[in-house]
């Protein structure tokens, strides 16, 4: 027989690196881009800091494996920066997190995604992650490299030095691994840039991708994001196993007390509720550890038959219409957008919102009118790259009848044209398929509720397109009578032998007629365009902006928020991206 | 050049142009929208009579009225209504595909006449069945023929005698062409038939130009007195004008053989018998009601142990021609009539049983006999076997 032997849990992650996005040369590049600044985002989300992130991507020759090359990934922020002591912890060891079951809306929640960067690094170039970390006590910042000692789970120090860092505190990373820089399409890192730039109006972004010239985006808010705390877990959430190991958490504390400190919505009346589905009282005053299995089933299953209310939704986070709005325009210039933030639900007794913005860009109108929309997914403001079709996102989009907006759309696919479709779903208990935390597995109830925010979405952009094609098709009417009449009456006049004077009469006859024609449509665009004016009104009374001509709010920074404009910095800002 | 005559049109077509075209403009003098009406050509304007014989058109119109959107198509009626009188004028004849390059032509030479330039052909071709249909004339009084298609015909006792152009007669001995086929135009009204002695038994069409041909080389015409015409599929305006065109003038008993499936029974056999909805204004020049259908018939199939197919409803075309044999039980008023009763039990026993057979299938019966059809069809004309 043969001997049974553990593994820890970095040897598991070790073998099985593509469960947590390193199942390719490309993929490793943009997840350990996506973890290091995952991380610095939350960091200083956490911290109250509004995040400066500076990228550097370059290639640095051959790679050691086949087809590969050597990526050098570095991300810089100015976040908090970590305490020396942690330093082996957070990128040497996995599962250790500050976040883990937290139940809040951060980006990361296990501990998992950096560390396993960590460990392809040294995979594939024999040398972990360098970081330099200073917080605002340290005089000097700390230089080093991190290894995973894959045997124990357990972060190894090397080549430590202390160093002069020109600023008060942040954290710099910078990762050599064999990887493929790939720049553009669904999995491409400026889609990645382009997405986390959206749903963060909070961050300024400087990035330099390899060859490209390095682009500065400003931020639009100067707000960081209030992160709100946690909430306690809602009992209809949990399975029977889950329920007892909740209550192992507790220790010595009554039966009665754990239910009402450990849950929320559980209060006095719930508790008559469960005597009355059969749960002895005296069970209430009994200490947790004199609970028996059958008693923790029988607590468990009358919890299940009694209607509690709905947890609450103020543990979840949204970024807000206005930010979207802001925000969507560092993307490149919009021709018109809507956004729509709902309200936050509960969706399988999780609260959860959903915020979705549709723009449509100048300069991809031209490149793309006829493809697929672009769909940007985002799950607790981190770009889903991967895997589309089995995300309940891209379920959702599909399932909308976007031709009754003014869309193409082939049957059961997604619509048509030159827009980017942004859907952002927020929650603390959002359901991955995978560990890569790349689509969403979604209920009906969760389909249901982002349908319903893309449909609200999709009313609010009908009206810009129902003003476009009502003028196209005055442009069209006018056109046809111009080119057409004249043409009929003459061929008419030739076959009649008719003179001039009745031609030009008839001509005139003609020109009333089509005329009559053109005013009605005439008087459809005036309809629809009062209908969009009052869209842009309310958007404008909203968030406040006094823009006159497109439905957008003002940007504080205007001018460094528009494409094409000068940062306080040398490089070029926003690089309204070339999409494939 | 002579006008050929395919009936005796009472109607002046350069006249009734000018009519129209007056209104039209006197119409818009007074800023009112002209009006143009043209028989609706569609199942749902078709009467089958059985005294008749053919599909005939019902009361409905297409009702085209100025306005914004249909002044282009008002504009091109126009545009090539001038082409056509001009070819009625000079005696010039084209085909459809002509007269889309001639409308190319003039917009290329006139850049005024750009915003009417036809994308491709079909647009110009349903510009000129819309003519047709409105002023109630077949295209052919407009000089406008289609390509000739189908229709090689063999007979041993077959003369065809011919009206040419200049006034002269050119005679055909259909019998000393060997088996090279007779071929008749787009006009066979044209021609006048006789038998070289006697009276010709009958006429047989073959649905496979191959077939026939099959027939024609193993002697079947010579060693009967009969007329074998292969109709190469659908039968063209030829082919239908030139069985109608043997019927009236030799009145020989008319027999089609093809395969027994629902788009030859519809488009093919009826088509052939009682012209078809898209061509309502010309199905009584253009159809030969006297035709039966001889085979290939259901209880054939029982008979000789035919080899057949099943339909295969997951391949389009045979799921949209099963369609269409339901709609025509519904809808098709030849199919309806009670003198078709037998035709129209042929079309259920294939939509119930979703069998085809091909007409080559009597081959099977004895593979060295090479004359085996020529004997099955024979066989059937004598015992009656047909519908």
């Amino acid at each position: 027989m043969s001997k049974i032997t553990s593994s820890s849990t970095a040897e598991y992650f070790a073998k099985n690196l593509q469960q947590v996005g390193f199942s390719s040369p490309a993929k490793a590049v943009l997840t350990t881009l996506k973890e290091a600044v995952d991380n610095s985002l939350d960091a200083c989300e956490e911290n109250g800091i509004l995040p400066d992130i500076n990228i550097e991507i370059h290639k640095m020759g051959p790679g050691a494996s086949r087809n590969t090359d050597l990526v050098q990934i570095i991300v810089e922020d100015n976040g908090p920066g970590l305490e020396p002591d942690d330093l082996a912890k957070v990128f040497g060891e996995y599962l250790a997190s500050s976040k883990f079951g937290r139940g809040r809306c951060s980006r990361g929640q296990q501990g998992i995604g950096i560390s396993a960067a960590t460990t392809w690094a040294q995979l594939t170039n024999a040398s972990g992650v360098r970081v330099t970390s200073k917080t605002k006590n340290m005089r000097k910042a700390l230089s080093a490299t991190i290894d995973v000692d894959i045997k124990s789970n357990r972060g190894v120090v090397k080549n430590k030095e202390t160093v002069d860092w020109d600023r008060p505190n942040g954290i710099r990373v910078e990762f050599r691994i064999d990887g493929r820089v790939v720049l553009n399409g669904d999995g491409g890192l400026l889609t990645y840039l382009e997405g986390t730039t959206l749903v963060n109006p909070h961050m300024s972004i400087r990035y330099k991708l390899v060859d490209l010239d390095a682009q500065v985006i400003p931020r639009v808010s100067s707000v960081v994001p209030d992160i709100p705390s946690a909430t306690l877990p809602h009992p209809h959430t949990m399975k029977l196993g889950e329920f007892m190991t909740h209550a192992g958490l507790y220790g010595k504390i009554t039966l009665e007390n754990f239910l009402k400190k450990g849950f929320s919505r559980i209060s006095d009346a719930t508790l008559k509720e469960l005597t009355a589905k059969g749960v002895p009282k005296s069970m209430y005053g009994k200490a947790l550890s004199a609970i028996t299995e059958s008693d923790y089933k029988k607590v468990y299953q009358a919890l299940h038959e009694v209607d509690l209310v709905a947890p609450s939704t103020r543990s979840v986070l949204t970024v807000g219409e206005e930010g979207l709005s802001k925000s969507i325009q560092r993307l490149g210039e919009v021709d018109f957008f809507s956004v729509v933030t709902r309200k936050p639900r509960i969706c399988d007794f999780k609260p959860v919102v959903v915020e979705v913005a549709i723009a449509r860009f100048k300069d991809r109108v031209a490149e793309s009118s006829d493809g697929p929309v672009q769909l940007l997914r985002f799950a607790n403001r981190v770009p889903l790259q991967f895997d589309k079709g089995a995300c309940a996102i891209t379920r959702s989009v599909e399932s909308v009848n976007w031709r009754a907006y003014g869309l193409n759309q082939p049957k059961d696919s997604l619509p048509l044209g030159p827009f980017v479709f942004a859907v952002s779903v927020t929650s603390p208990f959002i359901k991955f398929k995978n560990a890569s935390k790349e689509t969403i597995d979604g209920s009906d109830d969760l389909v249901e509720e982002i349908r319903r925010s893309l449909m609200q979405a999709g009313q609010k952009m009908a009206r810009h397109i129902r003003a476009e094609d009502k003028a196209a098709d005055l442009e069209r009417k006018i056109q046809h009578i111009e080119k057409f009449g004249p043409i009929l009456v003459q061929g008419l006049a030739r076959i009649t032998g008719a003179a001039k004077s009745r031609e030009k009469l008839a001509e005139e006859g003609l020109k009333k007629l089509l005329g009559r024609d053109a005013s009605s449509a005439e008087a459809e665009l005036e309809h629809a365009n009062s209908k969009l004016s009052q869209l842009k009104a309310q958007e404008r009374k909203r968030f406040g902006g006094e823009d006159e001509d497109e439905s957008v709010v003002e940007v504080e920074d205007a001018d460094a928020a528009k494409p094409g404009a000068k940062s306080s910095r040398t490089e070029k800002t926003v690089p309204p991206r070339k999409k494939k | 050049m002579a006008k050929i005559r395919i009936r005796e049109l009472t109607k002046d077509i350069p006249k009734e142009a000018r009519l129209l075209c007056e209104q039209m403009l006197s119409d818009l003098e007074k800023a009112k929208r002209p009006v143009l009406e043209a028989v609706k050509c569609s199942l749902d304007n078709s009467f089958y009579n059985s005294k008749v014989g053919y599909l005939t058109a019902g009361d409905k119109v297409v009702r085209t009225e100025l306005n914004v959107s249909s002044v282009q198509k008002m504009a091109r009626t126009i545009f090539m209504l001038e082409i056509l009188l001009g070819n009625l004028k000079s005696g010039a004849v084209n085909t459809k595909r002509e007269y889309y390059y001639i409308s190319k032509g003039l917009v290329r030479s006139n850049p005024h006449y750009r915003p009417l330039d036809f994308d491709d052909q079909p647009e110009s071709d349903a510009i000129i069945d819309f003519i047709g249909d409105m002023l109630e004339v077949y295209r052919e009084e407009m000089n406008c023929f289609a390509n000739d298609r189908g229709g090689q015909t063999y007979s041993k006792n077959l003369v065809v005698t011919e009206t040419l152009a200049d006034g002269s007669i050119a005679t055909v001995d259909v019998g000393s062409l060997g088996t090279t086929p007779f071929q008749p135009k787009n006009k066979p009204q044209q021609f006048r038939l006789k038998p070289k002695k006697g009276k010709i038994d009958f006429c047989l069409i073959i649905e496979s130009e191959g077939t026939a041909n099959t027939l024609v080389n193993n002697g079947m015409h010579l060693r009967h007195n009969c007329i074998i015409i292969g109709a190469q599929g659908v039968p063209s305006n030829g082919v239908r004008g030139w069985c109608k065109t043997i019927q009236d003038q030799l009145k020989v008993p008319m027999y089609f053989y093809g395969d027994l499936d629902a788009y030859t029974l519809q488009n093919i056999f009826r088509t052939l018998k009682a012209g078809s909805a898209a061509s309502l204004i010309r199905n009584s020049d253009f159809s030969a009601p006297d035709v039966r259908f001889l085979g290939v018939l259901p209880e054939d199939v029982k008979k000789y142990d035919l080899l057949c197919y099943s339909v295969n409803e997951r391949d389009v075309a045979e799921a949209r021609s099963l369609k269409k044999a339901k709609d025509a039980l519904e809808n098709d008023p030849f199919f309806q009539d009670k003198k078709n009763k037998r035709l129209a039990d042929i079309l259920r026993w294939l939509v119930k049983e979703k069998k085809r057979c091909e007409q080559q299938a009597v081959f099977s019966l004895d593979p060295k006999d090479p004359q085996i059809l020529e004997k099955v069809i024979v066989e059937k004309i004598k015992s009656g076997n047909f519908v």
